[in-house]
């Protein structure tokens, strides 16, 4: 296909509208932002992990405190239980040798009569 | 998706930091906001190198993105073609690499007055030798749009042309 001929306007026009040329601080300026950029995401990296691995540990302190308050508790509810049954072993010993006297002291008011 | 290019990030700024400049400067005719626009481009640019596929590919997202970037800026900006391409000219007239003749200036000024969609489809005609195929898929249009934006633009630059550059026009 043949290019549609163009008249002098549109000549001058192409003329006109060449590129111009940049700025030279425009590619100082770019290569500086895209450096900046580059550490501050480094820095942001960097911080994420830091944050995560601290919230890690005081997850793992906060779990073992509450394991080893579990522990504590459940040590204490034995040492009570095993104090109620020595409680009760001492009771019945002492019901048992009233018993004792008691049957004796029967017996021997029947010896007598 | 599997290319065997690398592009080099520095490299294509060299390469096209001139034809991102001036689709900002044409489109908004600020060179301030244009380099704010072009270096917002080049830094969007390195978000995404990995999409980049091949040298072409980097022209084309380039445009694409410098367009609409531009377009942007404009809108948050609201700027005035003539009166601001005034006071660009009374600050920067003395950059010797930048010294063009005064027709070629007034035409830009005057580039800058037209709506927007006709401006944009102009500057990638004329500025970057696109064919109404290539603008279409540049700024995401219709063709019909375009080819409709851009004998509207052309008709109306040249008739504002006329008016105020009669002693220069010897065009149909």
């Amino acid at each position: 296909m043949e290019p549609e001929p163009i008249d002098e306007f549109e000549r001058e026009l192409h003329q006109a509208m060449e590129r111009r040329p940049a700025p030279p601080s425009l590619k100082r300026r770019v290569m500086q932002q895209r450096a900046t950029r580059r550490t501050e995401r480094l820095h942001s990296h960097t911080v994420l992990w830091q944050r995560l691995a601290a919230s890690l540990v005081l997850a793992g302190v906060l779990g073992g405190t509450y394991a080893w308050q579990q522990k504590e508790e459940r040590r204490k509810g034995e040492e009570a239980r095993r104090q109620v049954m020595t409680a009760l072993r001492i009771t019945s010993q002492a019901l048992d040798e009233m018993n004792s006297r008691l049957a004796a002291h029967d017996q021997d008011k029947h010896q007598q009569e | 998706m599997a290319h065997d290019w690398q592009p080099d990030f520095e490299q294509l700024v060299d390469e096209h930091q001139s034809m991102v400049f001036s689709l900002a400067w044409r489109m908004t005719g600020d060179r301030g906001l244009a380099e704010e626009v072009a270096q917002d481009v080049f830094l969007e640019l390195d978000r995404n190198m990995n999409r980049i596929e091949s040298p072409q590919h980097a022209c084309f997202w380039l445009r694409r993105v410098a367009m609409s970037r531009s377009a942007d800026a404009l809108r948050r900006r609201k700027v005035r073609g003539i009166d601001l391409w005034v006071e660009i000219e009374e600050n920067h007239a003395s950059q010797p690499e930048e010294r063009i003749s005064p027709l070629d200036a007034r035409i830009e000024q005057l580039l800058t007055t037209l709506p927007e969609q006709q401006r944009a489809a102009l500057i990638l005609r004329y500025q970057e030798d696109l064919t109404p195929e290539e603008i279409a898929a540049a700024l995401d249009s219709p063709l019909a749009t375009i080819k409709s934006n851009l004998q509207r633009g052309l008709k109306l630059l040249r008739a504002k042309a006329t008016c105020h550059l009669k002693e220069y026009i010897r065009g149909t």
